[in-house]
């Protein structure tokens, strides 16, 4: 009985180890497939076909895992202190310096978006804002922020649908 | 008694009589003259007014350029200054190329501003303060530690780390914003003594005494002129020298030597005699270089002795003074005898005149001419790119701010990468180069978040000015265009997506004129029906041809516009296969906004402008537009980076360090005249291409020529991998490229494409081969 126990574990556990051995091969020659990036788990506003498994390979869902670069820290403190002053072009330079450091830091786009908002350029601004939207990844609370920002500029561009159509970007992100 | 003549004294009656008699005769004879003599007089003084009026008229002409040219201090141009902070991509050779550059000093123990020691990957330096545009750079001392081409760490002596640190920017050059030509300005104060003696010992002796003309030299000149029976001599003075290399080109009519003549009494009135001799020794042409013209003592000083004015010999000087007579005839160059004959006179005249020694006289007589071999490149090491920046100064900011003297403009030049582009042209060019062809190029390097230009390679030959083919050669950009092309019809996702199979069979068009078009593929062959980001990654041309039509030319040509092309171009059928000439500049725009995922950023190549004092002139802020809805350039770029994966710009994966991804385009025109790649990684978005000045066969394909240059400019910056992220809205589906249906992944020969949410196909096409068959084949 030891024996046919012994027997029928073994032959269960060479077909799961095959079975395991295969399943890994499969993974390693499925490859790693082509070069994409994160796409967002949850369609927003879908219209309900959900069309694939679309957790990229750097899994970045969530507030945005950026490291922040002492160098940039340190520009954009500068850059607020110039701006409460009112001193916007300093600030503005101050921020494409960071920028020049790390170009695709979405914190600080919206910075300059806001930057530029004061200074009455909306188109400019509303720009700005989408870009640092498309660095944002999974940042939900500095997307809503800067759709915020380009339902401002908008509206006092006197684009009151576009702005409309900004504020409800930012309540569905909330 | 004494008797007294008597004059019959005339009655009174009989005297008037007559004299109304003779009165009357000489109103007759008066009558007929009088009109003549009035109609004289009027006609004088209507020349007089009008000689009056072209006066004030050639017063006002003289005193706009005169006033206008006496700048004294050029514009600084600045390259991007040098930035360290941790985790900067920087090697430690680079770091001390630049160092070299900005002049450096390595010392044993850096302490004064400017120095610097080198143990290892270590540095210790002592920065140089600077003023830039945006705040105060003071001195700082740090040492500075590298690791596997990187910043590591800085810190301060004590061991405190420091965030970042900005180096002094590399002065690239010296410009005249409101004027395009290269001139080293002199001030009289500084130009040796012995030019100025030998200039007026020749050229006229009268200088300071005479009021603009010199009575005695044109009848001087006469007499030999007359005796030798032609022109000989000329009795022009250097105020009629100066006012005829202002204002007038070289026909020579009395009527001009009248203008030169009113022009040189006027400049006299209004200027004093130093300040006439200091724009004359800064203005007279004394040479040629190709296509730039060496006014002024101070460029021609280094132009042929490639030293600055106050460096020279007395024999050298003698040459210069010598050239005022005629710069071609005595080129020294070129007539070597001719130009030591000459200078040899000049230097009897001087000793002649006492304005030097017999004894100096000699020893310089005994010299050799003493020329540089071959004349300088001119005041910048980067005329390319300098050249880009006097047309975006003039572009957007106004004229009268330019005419400060000593402006800081601060580019967004970055030396090391125009080094690694220009050597990559240098370079690869030679080896490419087929025989009995002269082959040429350019490149242009830009940032892709900014639009910053980073690096303008004009020709093979970079340190000299010369034709400027980054920004002026207009070339056919062949499969350049077909993005374009691919993203008006992706803006359109019911229509088209990635999967949509398009058909490579042979195509016609009947064109306006009558004539038909039939475009064939490079290889000659048909490839069936295509699925759409194959038919762009390998640049199909019947296929490209069919979507160009349906989707409209002029919808083509709208989408160019957006993408920042501003030159125009023609609504051709033939534009979809790339029948429109554009400059490499024009192409690099356009491949910012593809690579930028859609957001347009104009190139610029300046990012502010400050005055001597140090205030802003005028900025130039970073402006973006989303000019291109981003799905759809997601979409195109997607397909750019196949083209290099497995389409025509495959033969970049060898040349490039493993794993790096890239996207672009080849572009190859007919009979091979031109040969373009454009493309970009992570950071940088780079525009080449290779040709023929004459527009001659090169026998060279975007892939074979343009695409290697690429590659080699590529691998030596420090990678950037391309990881674009998919905008809002964009999901993948896997897909079969037969049938452009929806299939598994594990399905044989299926590959995963972004689509525009909802746009991806719903039906499935037939699994072939794939699946879990054979493993369950092995677990049985």
């Amino acid at each position: 009985m030891v024996a046919t126990h012994l027997a029928v574990t073994r032959g269960l556990a060479r077909r799961w180890r095959l079975a395991l051995l295969c399943w890994v091969a499969v993974a390693g020659c499925a490859g790693p497939g082509p070069q994409r990036p994160a796409a967002p788990v949850q369609e927003r506003g879908s219209d309900g076909v959900v069309e694939t498994d679309a957790v990229g390979t750097s899994g970045a869902v969530g507030p945005s895992s950026r490291a922040p670069n002492s160098a940039v820290v340190a520009l954009r403190r500068e850059a607020e202190r110039e701006a409460v002053v009112g001193r916007l072009d300093r600030s503005a330079a101050l921020l494409e310096r960071a920028l020049r450091v790390d170009p695709r830091d979405p914190a600080l786009w919206h910075a300059l978006a806001r930057v530029r908002l004061k200074q009455n350029r909306y188109g400019l601004a509303e720009s700005l804002a989408l870009k640092s939207i498309r660095y944002a990844g999974g940042d939900d609370a500095l997307r809503a922020a800067n759709w915020r920002l380009i339902a401002r500029a908008r509206a006092a561009g006197g684009d009151g649908d576009g702005a409309r159509r900004a504020r409800d970007q930012a309540e569905a992100l909330q | 008694m004494v008797r007294k003549s008597r004059r019959k004294k005339p009655s009174p009656r009989r005297s008037s009589r007559r004299m109304a008699r003779r009165g009357a005769a000489r109103g007759r004879a008066r009558r007929p003259r009088r009109p003549w003599r009035r109609a004289l007089g009027y006609g004088l003084i209507a020349l007089l007014v009008i000689a009056v009026g072209y006066t004030v008229y050639l017063d006002i002409r003289l005193r706009g350029r005169f006033e206008g040219k006496r700048w004294e201090l050029p514009a600084h141009v600045y390259a991007r200054p040098l930035e360290l902070f941790p985790g900067r991509d920087l090697s430690a050779e680079e770091f001390e190329r630049e160092l070299g550059w900005l002049r450096y000093r390595a010392v044993g123990n850096p302490r004064r501003p400017g120095t610097y020691a080198r143990q290892g990957e270590t540095f210790a330096i002592a920065t140089r303060p600077f003023a830039f545009w945006d705040g105060r750079e003071p001195s700082v001392n740090v040492r500075v530690r590298f690791a596997r081409d990187r910043v590591a760490a800085i810190a301060r002596p004590g061991g405190a780390p420091v965030t970042l640190v900005r180096l002094d920017p590399l002065r690239i050059g010296g410009i005249y914003p409101d004027h395009q030509e290269d001139r080293i300005l002199v001030r009289l104060d500084r130009v040796p003594k012995a030019l100025v003696g030998g200039l007026l010992a020749v050229e006229d002796r009268e200088f300071f005494k005479h009021p603009g003309i010199d009575v005695r030299a044109i009848a001087r000149a006469l007499l030999a002129n007359l005796r030798a029976g032609r022109a000989v001599q000329g009795g022009s003075t250097l105020t009629q020298q100066l006012a005829k290399n202002f204002f007038f080109s070289n026909k020579r009519s009395l009527w001009r030597k009248a203008n030169e003549t009113v022009m040189a009494l006027l400049l006299e009135w209004h200027y004093e005699k130093d300040e006439i001799l200091e724009a004359y020794l800064n203005e007279v042409y004394l040479g040629q270089a190709g296509e730039r013209a060496i006014h002024g003592f101070g460029l021609a000083s280094r132009f042929y002795f490639d030293a600055g004015l106050e460096d020279l010999r007395l024999d050298q000087l003698a040459l210069l003074v010598g050239l005022v007579k005629g710069a071609s005839y005595y080129d020294p160059r070129r007539h070597p005898d001719r130009a030591r004959t000459r200078r040899d006179l000049v230097l009897d005249i001087m000793e002649q005149e006492g304005v030097v020694s017999s004894g100096r006289a000699e020893q310089a007589r005994q010299r050799p001419l003493g020329v540089s071999p071959k004349p300088p490149p001119g005041v910048t090491r980067y005329p390319a790119f300098v050249d880009l920046v006097q047309r975006q100064l003039r572009r957007d900011y106004r004229e009268a701010d330019l005419t400060s003297e000593g402006l800081q403009i601060f580019t967004t030049l970055d030396p090391l990468v125009q080094d690694r582009a220009e050597r990559a042209l240098i370079r690869v060019s030679g080896q490419v180069e087929q025989p009995g062809v002269k082959l040429q190029g350019a490149v242009v390097v830009t940032q892709t978040d900014s639009g910053e230009v980073v690096a303008v390679v004009g020709g093979r030959r970079p340190r000299f000015a010369g034709f400027n083919r980054a920004l002026d050669a207009v070339r056919p950009v062949g499969s350049l265009i077909k993005p374009a092309v691919y993203l008006a019809a992706l803006s359109d996702p019911e229509r088209y997506t990635l999967a949509t199979l398009l058909d490579d069979a042979p195509v016609e068009v009947r064109l306006a004129n009558g004539e038909t078009w039939a475009p064939h593929n490079y290889d000659r062959s048909g490839h069936g029906r295509v699925p759409l980001y194959a038919a762009l990654a390998h640049s199909y041309n019947r296929s490209t041809a069919r979507l160009g039509l349906a989707v409209g030319v002029e919808q083509v040509r709208n989408v160019l516009r957006r993408l920042g092309v501003q030159r125009p171009v023609e609504a051709y059928p033939a534009l979809v296969l790339g029948a429109a000439s554009l400059a490499p500049i024009d192409v690099a725009q356009m491949y910012q906004t593809l690579a930028d995922g859609g957001f347009r950023t104009p190139l610029r190549s300046i990012c502010a402008v400050l005055t001597a004092e140090g205030k802003p002139l005028s900025r130039y802020p970073l402006t973006v537009d989303r000019a291109v809805d981003p799905a759809a350039a997601f979409l195109v770029g997607h397909a750019l980076r196949h083209a290099v994966e497995e389409g025509t710009g495959r033969p970049l994966r060898a040349l490039l360090p493993g794993g790096l991804t890239v996207a672009g385009k080849t572009g190859t025109t007919d009979e091979l005249r031109d040969s373009w790649f454009a493309g970009y990684t992570g950071r940088y978005v780079a525009t080449v291409w290779l040709g023929s000045d004459g527009n001659e066969p090169v026998g060279l394909t975007g892939a074979t020529g343009a695409l290697a240059v690429w590659g080699e400019l590529v691998r030596r910056l420090h990678p950037h991998p391309l990881r674009p992220e998919p905008p809002e809205g964009i999901t993948y589906a896997w897909i079969d490229p037969r049938t452009g249906l929806r299939t598994r992944g594990d399905c044989e020969g299926a590959v995963e494409l972004p689509f525009v949410r909802g746009s991806a196909p719903q039906d499935r096409a037939p699994c072939r081969g794939g699946g879990l068959k054979w493993l369950r084949r092995i677990l049985r």
